[in-house]
């Protein structure tokens, strides 16, 4: 085995069937794919596409029809490996009547761990996902982001080596979202391995050092995020704001190289970008109210949002 | 009532579970061996033996830890979830039941008091045991629960087995409260005129024999025409006797009272009125095999009432117990001597702890009918409270055995398919087991049953044909009883899987004013539960291992 593998599977399929064994649903065919140690890797896929299956057969919820699966250099089906897994779920399945400080506990006892280990555990989880002032609460009382956010909890309460996220930023609002993609990036920085499927590609795109695109069951594309997403026969310049005179000089430049202006415009920002920045803004000044074509974040000066300018080049590289 | 208590053969039991135990598993492995073949090729039976020694593992290097968590996560969430409301009904089912107990016509006034607290505690438990370890699983797998718990290091035969531990620790703690309420209940509700029937008598029985009319030794003694044959009865006037033979008598126990006491329960069946004013009489002979002494006591005959409960009744309303006291010294007249002697009941009547006493109806053409345990020695009696709370401990061995079988049927179907598996067991267990044991006690003594089995009785029924009446010869009588004796045998296998729920309805032990004896009724209660613990286990940790969680 690959040692820098955390993840092996080669050739699995797995086929639902009906009652009477009868064929029902070919849910994968012949997945083979890597996962390494320290990466963040994305399973991206529309639904039914199979990446929901993939992560339950990597986790023993479902059994494989063919092929194998290793984890952390055991199989599948080994109790054993999930000592250094966490799992959070694509919803979040915890016990409704629990309140968040039993969950994380009752889920430590779960791994031996000393009465004293679980308090410390539990208190830096809760406040790493910022539930102190919901600790007490049972889980059935929590809005859908204080629910991901046990969950995620949950899942690290090991300290795991490789965290499994199904869909984890499921149910979350712009600035959870942000939190939890924070967090996922730590989990790298520290480490760890992280395995995620989600459907929402722009959060894939923010945090996936690797992908694999599934559809009906097959891998279709797998590769790292900045090679896939790079077009190798266009060039992208940013600059500050240029008048039309120095525009047509650069178009002169790119056509003695025969190279092309494909299109001059002004960069946007996400959308993300700018409601994280106006909440940022809101608590920082409260009662302040942006006027239109004010972005906030730049100290009200709307004419430095008109600074820069993106061109985009087509051409023989030089 | 029948009534004929047989001492338990722990040895012989667990010889019996074990050999069910392994036919179990080889008829298991032999059916997922076949379908392994028919679904993974050559290769099935390997995976088979290797998920058996995993699971074997699993079994083994089970953590008390991680069971203690999900015991104690199925306790919070069964309080939580409010379960534990049925002690309303309880409480509610107390307050007024006394207005419908106090009737002063009933003959044992206490007996209907702990007949219902004893009944209504056991059928509140049995529903909220049978529920609660039926849905709790399942409901978990629906909502996916479940997959968090599974996810971590937690083996299913732990999840299994924490469960079971979480509801029986539930039921521990609701049987004890309903118990002790019970308590309280009966002890201040029986009136003050039957509060010395809140004993527990402790009955030693011994082995039953006759003489017929000529003295000579027989198994049984005449039936007089009686359908049910419980009784055997010995002709008045002539050498028949009843003979009870008692063993192993703590002498030294019995003899710091300085007396023995033997309680009756006899019959009687007249063939003439006779001075119908005045009861049949019979007559004790405590005697001693190995020196032959004969020391006839009473000295003078006693009355013997026509039914065994009028005989009580009466007794008691006399003002006298049909209890006979015997003294340490005995003083008797010898047949054909005219000068009296003098015994000591423990050094010369009873021999080596045994003591054997004839009954013997003294009038002409009336008959005595006695079964085993119509005499018994009563030994010094126990506090009602010793009764009353080993027959609640009968009441929680059944919670936990119908918390173990539905916490494992719960593992391999839904939650109401599992309550019906599970209903059906405890029902099949509290009727059909002893109809069911008695047609195979038959089979397996005689080789055959009456009337037949499944097939041959459906065919008598159908061409309207006694049991009296041979088969006609030929190939389908030879095909249906061969079909049947199949059917028989593995009756006899099914048997031992159907938990006899019978062991644990102590009830008429303590509604009668007896002590539960341990050896016939605390032992098999016991011994039926923890058999099915370790084969309830070993099945749910399958069902459960070898399901997948999240089939489409």
């Amino acid at each position: 085995m690959d040692n820098e593998s955390v993840i092996q599977i080669r050739n699995l399929s797995k086929v639902y069937r009906d009652f009477w064994g009868r064929k029902k649903v070919q849910a994968l065919n012949s997945l083979s794919l890597d996962v390494k140690k320290g990466e963040i890797f994305g399973l991206l896929g529309p639904n039914g596409s199979g990446k929901t299956t993939t992560m339950k057969l990597l986790l023993g919820l479902l059994f494989p029809t063919e092929g194998e699966i290793t984890i952390l250099g055991r199989p599948a089906h080994d109790v054993e490996k999930n000592e250094r897994i966490g799992y959070l779920p694509e919803e979040s399945y915890l016990y409704r009547f629990l309140n968040a400080d039993e969950t994380l506990d009752f889920y430590g006892r779960l791994f031996k761990m000393s009465p004293q280990v679980r308090k410390e555990r539990k208190d830096a989880l809760i406040e790493q996902v910022g539930l102190q002032h919901a600790r007490r609460r049972q889980l059935k009382e929590y809005s859908k982001g204080m629910t991901r956010r046990i969950g995620l909890a949950q899942a690290l309460i090991n300290d795991p080596d490789l965290v499994m996220l199904d869909e984890p930023t499921s149910g979350l609002d712009p600035l959870g979202t942000r939190d939890m993609k924070d967090m996922i990036l730590k989990l790298r920085d520290e480490g760890k391995t992280v395995v995620m499927c989600s459907h929402l590609l722009a959060d894939v795109q923010d945090v996936c050092d690797r992908i694999a695109i599934l559809y009906g069951g097959e891998l279709k594309v797998m590769g790292s995020v900045s090679e896939l997403l790079q077009a190798q026969d266009e060039t992208q310049m940013l600059t500050t704001h240029l008048s039309d005179e120095a525009l047509a000089e650069v178009e002169a430049v790119l056509a003695k190289h025969q190279a092309k202006m494909m299109k001059v415009d002004h960069p946007k920002t996400t959308l993300e970008d700018l409601f994280l920045r106006t909440i940022q803004e809101s608590q920082a000044r409260p009662g302040r109210r942006f006027v239109p074509g004010e972005r906030p974040g730049e100290d009200g000066n709307s004419a430095a949002a008109n600074s820069t300018d993106t061109a985009k080049v087509e051409g023989a590289a030089s | 009532m029948f009534f004929d208590p047989e001492p338990f053969n722990m040895g012989l039991a667990a010889i019996q579970w074990l050999l069910t135990l392994c036919i179990c598993c080889g008829i298991a492995l032999a059916v997922v061996v076949v379908l392994s073949l028919s679904v993974s090729g050559v290769s099935g039976p390997a995976n088979v033996w290797r998920a058996v020694i995993r699971g074997v593992r699993d079994i083994v290097d089970m953590s008390p830890k991680r069971i203690g968590a999900v015991a104690s996560l199925t306790l919070k969430e069964s309080l939580r979830r409010q379960d534990v409301l049925v002690g309303v009904v309880f409480v509610l089912l107390f307050m007024f039941a006394g207005w419908f107990l106090s009737s002063a016509n009933v003959d044992t006034p206490a007996k209907p008091y702990i007949s219902f607290v004893l009944t209504a505690i056991r059928w509140l438990i049995l529903p909220v045991a049978l529920l609660l370890s039926c849905w709790g699983l399942p409901a978990d797998i629906k909502a996916r629960s479940l997959h968090t718990v599974v996810t971590k290091p937690a083996r299913r035969s732990e999840v299994v087995l924490g469960r079971m531990l979480g509801y029986s620790s539930l039921m521990t703690v609701g049987v004890a409260i309903m118990g002790l309420v019970g308590y309280v209940w009966i002890t201040r509700q029986v009136p003050e005129s039957a509060q010395h029937q809140l004993i527990s008598r402790v009955p030693q029985y011994g082995q039953l024999t006759y003489l017929d009319r000529t003295g000579a030794p027989s198994f049984s003694g005449i039936n007089v025409g009686d359908m049910w044959d419980y009784r055997s009865f010995v002709e008045g006037n002539t050498k028949a006797a009843a003979i009870f033979t008692f063993k192993d008598l703590n002498t030294n126990r019995l003899s710091q009272d300085d007396q023995l006491q033997l309680e009756y329960r006899f019959e009687v069946f007249r063939t003439h009125k006779g001075d119908i004013e005045k009861a049949v009489q019979a007559q004790f002979t405590l005697v001693n095999e190995q020196s032959g002494l004969r020391v006839p006591y009473p000295r003078v005959p006693f009355e013997v009432k026509e039914f065994a409960d009028m005989q009580a009744r009466s007794a008691e309303d006399d003002g006298r117990l049909p209890i006979i006291t015997i003294p340490r010294e005995l003083t008797y007249t010898p047949e054909g001597e005219l000068s009296s002697k003098t015994v000591d009941l423990f050094e010369d009547v009873i021999h080596d702890g045994t003591l054997t006493v004839q009954v013997r109806c003294v009038d002409q053409g009336q008959y005595l009918g006695a079964a085993r345990t119509d005499l018994f020695v009563r030994l010094p009696d126990k506090t009602f409270a010793v009764g009353y709370f080993k027959a609640i401990w009968g009441t929680w061995m059944m919670a936990i055995l119908v918390i173990v079988l539905g916490t494992t049927a719960s593992t391999f179907v839904k939650g109401p398919v599992a309550t019906l598996l599970t209903f059906a067991m405890v029902l099949t267990g509290l009727t059909l087991r002893p109809f069911m044991s008695g047609v195979l006690e038959q089979y397996q003594q005689t080789g055959v049953v009456q009337g037949g089995g499944m097939l041959e009785s459906a065919y008598r029924m159908v061409t309207q044909m006694n049991t009296q009446v041979e088969l006609p010869g030929g190939f389908l009588t030879e095909a249906i009883q061969w079909i049947d004796d199949r059917m028989l045998q593995g009756l006899l296998l099914l048997q031992n899987v159907i938990p006899d729920f019978t062991h644990f309805d102590m009830t008429p032990y303590v509604a009668n004013g007896f002590d539960v004896p341990w050896n016939n009724a605390m032992m098999p209660s016991i011994a039926t539960t923890l058999a099915f613990i370790l084969p309830a286990l070993i099945l749910g940790y399958f069902c459960l291992q070898w399901r997948e969680l999240e089939a489409k």
